[in-house]
C-alpha cells in the first residue's frame, strides 16, 4: 500500500495533515492538489480554537486525541504555531442550556476529560473582565486552547514536502476518472495522473468533489463571518463562547481579539462578502459581555465557510459507493481543531485498514441511514 | 425627507475632490437626489492644498490655483438643491447589505442604501523601505502639503525630498515659499520625472535635483536627524563610496501614488494591473462604469492623472447615471466631454496614461506618439522600432543601415522614416543609435511570446538563458524575461534579445539583472522587515496570500495600504513573476479601524 499512488484534494489543514501523516507513516507516492493557495479556504479564515467540550462522545474522543497531538506539535514538526492551552469558558444563559452543560460534563468526565463547572461568582473571580449578567453557569476545560491556523497549515505542508509529498497549489482537479466503482485517475491543468486512492479533503467543496467521483455527500457549505481587532497586551487567556447567545471570542498570542457568530438565516453556497449587520450585531452583543471591547477598534472582517453535515459531525472514512475514495469533510466549523487526529486516523485507515486511537465508525457516512445524534455545541 | 436623502440616496458619491464635486453638480442639475461624503474637514480633496496655477482648458479653470478651483466647485455644490454633503464622514466598507459610513464627529457608524455609487476616493501615497523608515519625521509628500498649505504647519526646518515627479517638484517650491530649506531632491533614475517647467522653477531657486541618487537610510534615534544619500549604479543599487550625509529633520517621500481601490474591490469590481495608471485599478469602460453595474469610478482612483481629467471623468460618470435614472439621452453632452478628454490626453505628457488605458481597451489617439502598431502585418518579422520623436540633428541610423531602409533626408533634424520592405532586421541601426532609441521587435516569436532586442551598455552582460527583469519606459519592473541571444558590439552598445509575454512587446524597453540589497521595514504595523519577506520567499512562500498569512503583512491597522505594494514588489523582484500574474491584497472592511462603540446598537439602531 505504501507504494500506491495517493492523491489528496485540498490544501487546507485537513488535507495537509493527512499528507503529512501518510508521509511519516512511509507512504512514498502522495500528491496533494490545492486549487487556490495553502490555507485559502476555511483554515485560513477560521477562529483557531481547539476545544474538547462537545456534546457528542465521538467528537470528544477525536478532540482529545487532537489535543494530545497539538501538545507535541512543536516537538514533532519543529514549528511554533502559537499554541496556547488557556481553556475554553462556555457560558450557559438558560436553564435548558445549563442542564445540558451538566450532562455534557458528566459524559466528558467519563471520557477522562478534566472539566470544571463554575458559578457566575467564580467566573467573575477568575475572569474579572467578563460581565456575568444573565449567566447561570459556566464550564471550563483548562486543556482546551487555540493556535495560529495559518502556521499549523504551513507546518504540515512544509513538513510533508520535506518528506517527499508533492504539493501543487493553484491546480484544480477538474475531472475524476472512474471505472467500475473505482477511481482510476484525475485530471488537472498540469495533466493526467493515475491514482490508486483518492482523498477528498476539499472542505467547502466536498460535495462537488464527491459528485465528480460519481458519489454524493449530504454536506452543504454556509458562510460564516469573523472579525479581528487591533492587537493589545495579552490578558484574556480562555476562549469564551456561548451557544444560546451565539458567539465565540478569543485573544490571539499576538494580542488581537478574534470573534464570530453564526447566522441562522444564511443560505447555503459560497459567498465571500461581508455584512455590516454582522459588525453591528457582534459589537452590540460582545460589548455587553466584555465591556472592555468598547474602546477597542475593529481592523478587519472577512468570511469563510462551514462545510455542514446533517448532524454537525465530520464525515471521515471510506466512501460507500466508490471503494478507493476516502473523505475527511463536513467538519461543520471544527476542522482545524480536529485535524491532527483526523490526519493520523485517516492515514492509518488508508495504509493499514485500521486505526490505533480513534474509532472512525462514529464518523462513517452510512450513519445518516441510522438515527442522527446531532452535535449541539456549535456556533 | 433629510433622513431619506441620507439613507437612500439615488446616487452616493464617495470623495469630495475634483471628480466627486463635478459629478455632484451634474447629478444635482438633473434633479438626482445625491449624497456626497468626504472624510476631510473641508471639501475639495487634493485641490485645497494646491497653491500653484493649473494648466489646461478654460472650461476647467485653467490658470486658476488649485484651492481657488476647489472654492468654485464647493460653492456650486453648496448651492445645488439636490446635493447633501457630509464632511468628516468616512466610508468604512461597501458590504453585501449596505454601505457602512462612519461619522467622525458623532463617532457612530450608520448604513446607506444607495441606488448608484460613484467612488472618487483618490489615491494614497507610495512608501519605500529603507533603514530607519519607521522614524518620526518621515512623511509622504502629500501629507506635508496638507500640513503646510492647508493647516499652515511646517513640520520641520530642513527637508530632503525623494522623487522628482511633479509632486516632489511642486512640494519643493511650496516649502521654499513657506520659508523652509530644501536641501535636495533625489531622483533614482537618470532624468527628472515631472514637467520641465516645474523642474526649472525649482532649479532656479538653487534647489539641487540629484538624478541617479537615492536615499540610503535615515539617521536618528527618536526622530529624523539626517539622511544618507548615495549615487546609484545601473541596477539602482547605491554605490557605497559615494555615500554622504545630509542634515535634515524631515524626509518627504514623493515616489508616486497608488489608486485607493479598497472600496471598489469590496463591492466586487474587477481590478487589473496597469502599471501606467498607478498599479491595480478597476476595469471600467468609456463611461466610467466598473464591472459592477451600478458602481462607477472617476479621478485618481481610476488611474493616476490630474485634476482636469478627474473633473471630466466625474461629469461623464454622473451623466451616464442620470441617463439611466431618468431614462434620458445625454449622449451629445457626453460625447462633447469625451472629445475634451481625448484632446487632453493626446499630448506627449499623457503618453503613459494613453498606454495604460489602451490595456483596458480604451483607446486615445496620441498626436505625436509613433507606435509600432503602425506596422500591421509585420508581426512575424524582426524589425527595428524607432522611438525618436524630437527633431534633433542626428542620422547614424540612416548612415549605418546596410540596405538603405532608413531615411532621415535632407534636413538632418527630420525624424527618421523606415521602409520595412527593405529592412532585413539586422539590428545595426539599434547598435548605432546614440540615443539608444531603436529597439528590435518581433511580436510573433514563439507561442504567445515576443522577441525584443534592447540596446545594453552595462556590465556584466547577461548570458543566453538568464532570467532578467524587464522594465518599461519609466523604469518600472513589469515582468521577467528570458535572454535569447546577446549580440556584442565593438562600440560597446550591445544588443540583448529577450523573450517576453506578447502583451508587453510595446511596453518593455529595458532590462536589469535581478538583484536586490534590501533592508528595513515592509510592514510597519506588524514589524515585518525586507529580510523577513526574503527569507519567507526562500522558504517557499511565493504566493502573496500565503506570505501575508505567514508574516501578517497587511494585517495591521493600516490594512496593507503601505506594505502590500512593497511586499508584492519584493515578490516580483525575487521570483520574476510580474504583477500582472500576482493578485493584489484582498480588501477587507472596515478600510480603517473603527471602534466597537461606534457600531454598538443604540437609540437609532435596533442592532
Amino acid at each position: 500500500m505504501r507504494d500506491k499512488s495517493i492523491v489528496i484534494i485540498g490544501g487546507g489543514i485537513i488535507g495537509a495533515s493527512i499528507a503529512y501523516h501518510l508521509a511519516i507513516m512511509g507512504a512514498k507516492n502522495v500528491v496533494l492538489f490545492e486549487k487556490n493557495y495553502v490555507s485559502s479556504g476555511a483554515t485560513g479564515r477560521c477562529g483557531g480554537g481547539i476545544r474538547q467540550q462537545w456534546s457528542a462522545r465521538g467528537n470528544v474522543r477525536l478532540a482529545m486525541r487532537s489535543v494530545r497531538k497539538f501538545e507535541t506539535f512543536k516537538q514533532e514538526l519543529g514549528w511554533d504555531i502559537e499554541y496556547r492551552q488557556g481553556g475554553y469558558l462556555l457560558l450557559a444563559y438558560t436553564e435548558e442550556e445549563a442542564e445540558s452543560f451538566e450532562n455534557n460534563v458528566k459524559m466528558q468526565r467519563e471520557e477522562g476529560l478534566h472539566v470544571e463547572i463554575l458559578t457566575p461568582e467564580s467566573i467573575k473571580r477568575r475572569f474579572p473582565y467578563v460581565n456575568t449578567t444573565g449567566v447561570l453557569l459556566g464550564t471550563f476545560c483548562p486543556t482546551d486552547g487555540h493556535a495560529n491556523p495559518h502556521l499549523a497549515n504551513f507546518a504540515y505542508i512544509q513538513r510533508a514536502r520535506e518528506l517527499g509529498v508533492e504539493v501543487y497549489t493553484h491546480t484544480e482537479v477538474t475531472v475524476v476518472e472512474t471505472s467500475s466503482n473505482r477511481v482510476t485517475g484525475i485530471q488537472t491543468k498540469r495533466g493526467y495522473l493515475k491514482c490508486d486512492v483518492l482523498v477528498n479533503a476539499s472542505g467547502a467543496w466536498s460535495k462537488d468533489v464527491a459528485n465528480m467521483a460519481g458519489s454524493d455527500l449530504p454536506t452543504e457549505s454556509y458562510r460564516h463571518q469573523i472579525l479581528v481587532t487591533e492587537p493589545v497586551e495579552n490578558f484574556m487567556t480562555p476562549l469564551i463562547m456561548s451557544f444560546s447567545k451565539n458567539f465565540y471570542i478569543r485573544q490571539t498570542l499576538h494580542g488581537s481579539f478574534l470573534m464570530g457568530q453564526g447566522d441562522p438565516d444564511e443560505k447555503p453556497g459560497i459567498n465571500y462578502r461581508t455584512t455590516l449587520r454582522f459588525e453591528k450585531e457582534i459589537a452590540t452583543k460582545l460589548t455587553t459581555v466584555l465591556p472592555f471591547l468598547r474602546n477597542m477598534r475593529i481592523v478587519r472582517h472577512w468570511s469563510g465557510h462551514y462545510n455542514m453535515s446533517p448532524d454537525a459531525q465530520p464525515i471521515i472514512g471510506r466512501d460507500r459507493n466508490v471503494e478507493n475514495l476516502f473523505h475527511a469533510v463536513g467538519f461543520s466549523g471544527h476542522g482545524f481543531m480536529l485535524a491532527p487526529a483526523v490526519g493520523e486516523a485517516l492515514a492509518e485507515m488508508i495504509l493499514t485498514g485500521k486505526t490505533s486511537h480513534i474509532d472512525l465508525s462514529d464518523f462513517d457516512m452510512n450513519r445518516f441511514e441510522r438515527k442522527l445524534v446531532k452535535e449541539k455545541n456549535v456556533v | 425627507m433629510k433622513m431619506e436623502h441620507i439613507e437612500r440616496p439615488e446616487l452616493l458619491i464617495i470623495g469630495g475632490g475634483p471628480a466627486g464635486l463635478s459629478a455632484a453638480i451634474v447629478a444635482s442639475n438633473h434633479g438626482v437626489r445625491t449624497l456626497l461624503v468626504d472624510e476631510g474637514v473641508k471639501l475639495g480633496g487634493q485641490l485645497v492644498k494646491q497653491t500653484h496655477k493649473f494648466f489646461g482648458d478654460e472650461e476647467f479653470y485653467a490658470s486658476k490655483r488649485g484651492f481657488e478651483i476647489a472654492d468654485i466647485l464647493v460653492d456650486e455644490v453648496k448651492r445645488s438643491p439636490n446635493v447633501l454633503t457630509l464632511t468628516q464622514t468616512s466610508v468604512i466598507g461597501i458590504y453585501e447589505d449596505a454601505v457602512g459610513v462612519y461619522d467622525r464627529t458623532k463617532e457612530k457608524v450608520f448604513s446607506i442604501l444607495p441606488g448608484y455609487i460613484l467612488v472618487a476616493a483618490g489615491a494614497s501615497e507610495r512608501f519605500l523601505s529603507f533603514p530607519g523608515n519607521d522614524l518620526p519625521g518621515i512623511y509622504g509628500a502629500g501629507a506635508v502639503q496638507t500640513l503646510v498649505n492647508q493647516y499652515g504647519v511646517l513640520p520641520g526646518k530642513r527637508f530632503l525630498i525623494v522623487g522628482s515627479g511633479n509632486i516632489g517638484l511642486i512640494l519643493a517650491y511650496q516649502l521654499y515659499q513657506a520659508g523652509a530649506d530644501v536641501v535636495a531632491i533625489v531622483e533614482i533614475t537618470d532624468r527628472i520625472g515631472g514637467y520641465e517647467v516645474h523642474a526649472a522653477k525649482v532649479k532656479r531657486l538653487g534647489i539641487p535635483v540629484l538624478t541617479n541618487h537615492t536615499l540610503v537610510r535615515a539617521i536618528g534615534q527618536e526622530r529624523v536627524r539626517g539622511a544618507v544619500i548615495a549615487k546609484v549604479d545601473e541596477h539602482y543599487s547605491p554605490i557605497p563610496s559615494t555615500e554622504r550625509e545630509l542634515v535634515v529633520d524631515v524626509i518627504c517621500l514623493a515616489v508616486g501614488l497608488v489608486p485607493s481601490v479598497e472600496l471598489v474591490m469590496q463591492a466586487g469590481a474587477e481590478l487589473i494591473y496597469v502599471n501606467e495608471l498607478g498599479g491595480y485599478v478597476p476595469r471600467r469602460d468609456f463611461r466610467m462604469r466598473t464591472t459592477v453595474d451600478n458602481l462607477f469610478v472617476a479621478g485618481d482612483l481610476a488611474g493616476i492623472e490630474e485634476a482636469t481629467t478627474a473633473m471630466i471623468e466625474g461629469k461623464i460618470a454622473a451623466l451616464t447615471i442620470v441617463e439611466e435614472l431618468r431614462n434620458l439621452d445625454l449622449s451629445e453632452e457626453i460625447e462633447r466631454l469625451q472629445k475634451k478628454l481625448s484632446i487632453f490626453r493626446s499630448g506627449p505628457t499623457s503618453e503613459k496614461v494613453r498606454r495604460g488605458l489602451e490595456k483596458m481597451g480604451i483607446h486615445y489617439e496620441g498626436v505625436s506618439f509613433q507606435n509600432v502598431k503602425q506596422t500591421p502585418g509585420l508581426e512575424h518579422k524582426l524589425k527595428p522600432v524607432i522611438e525618436c520623436f524630437q527633431p534633433i540633428p542626428c542620422n547614424p541610423c540612416e548612415t549605418s543601415c546596410p540596405t538603405g531602409a532608413i531615411v532621415v533626408g535632407d534636413n538632418i533634424n527630420n525624424p527618421p522614416k523606415i521602409d520595412y520592405e527593405k529592412c532585413t532586421g539586422c539590428g545595426i541601426c539599434a547598435i548605432s543609435c546614440p540615443g539608444l532609441a531603436i529597439f528590435m521587435i518581433q511580436e510573433d516569436y514563439t507561442g504567445n511570446r515576443s522577441l525584443i532586442g534592447v540596446p545594453y551598455e552595462f556590465l556584466p552582460l547577461p548570458q543566453k538563458g538568464d532570467v532578467v527583469l524587464a522594465l518599461d519606459r519609466d523604469g518600472n519592473i513589469v515582468s521577467n524575461a528570458v535572454v535569447e541571444k546577446v549580440i556584442k558590439s565593438k562600440n560597446l552598445t550591445n544588443l540583448v534579445y529577450i523573450s517576453i509575454d506578447r502583451d508587453l512587446a510595446h511596453s518593455v524597453r529595458q532590462i536589469v539583472m535581478p538583484e536586490s540589497k534590501p533592508a528595513s521595514y515592509v510592514c510597519r504595523c506588524e514589524d515585518v522587515t525586507v529580510e523577513d519577506v526574503m527569507r519567507a520567499i526562500d522558504a517557499g512562500f511565493t504566493d502573496y496570500e500565503e506570505l501575508r498569512r505567514y508574516l501578517r503583512i497587511g494585517m495591521g491597522p493600516c490594512g496593507g495600504r503601505t506594505c502590500s505594494s512593497l511586499a508584492l514588489n519584493l515578490l516580483t523582484r525575487k521570483t520574476g513573476r510580474s504583477p500582472y500574474e500576482l493578485r493584489p491584497q484582498i480588501s477587507r472592511p472596515p478600510i480603517f479601524p473603527v471602534p466597537f462603540a461606534s457600531l454598538k446598537g443604540g437609540e437609532e439602531d435596533e442592532g
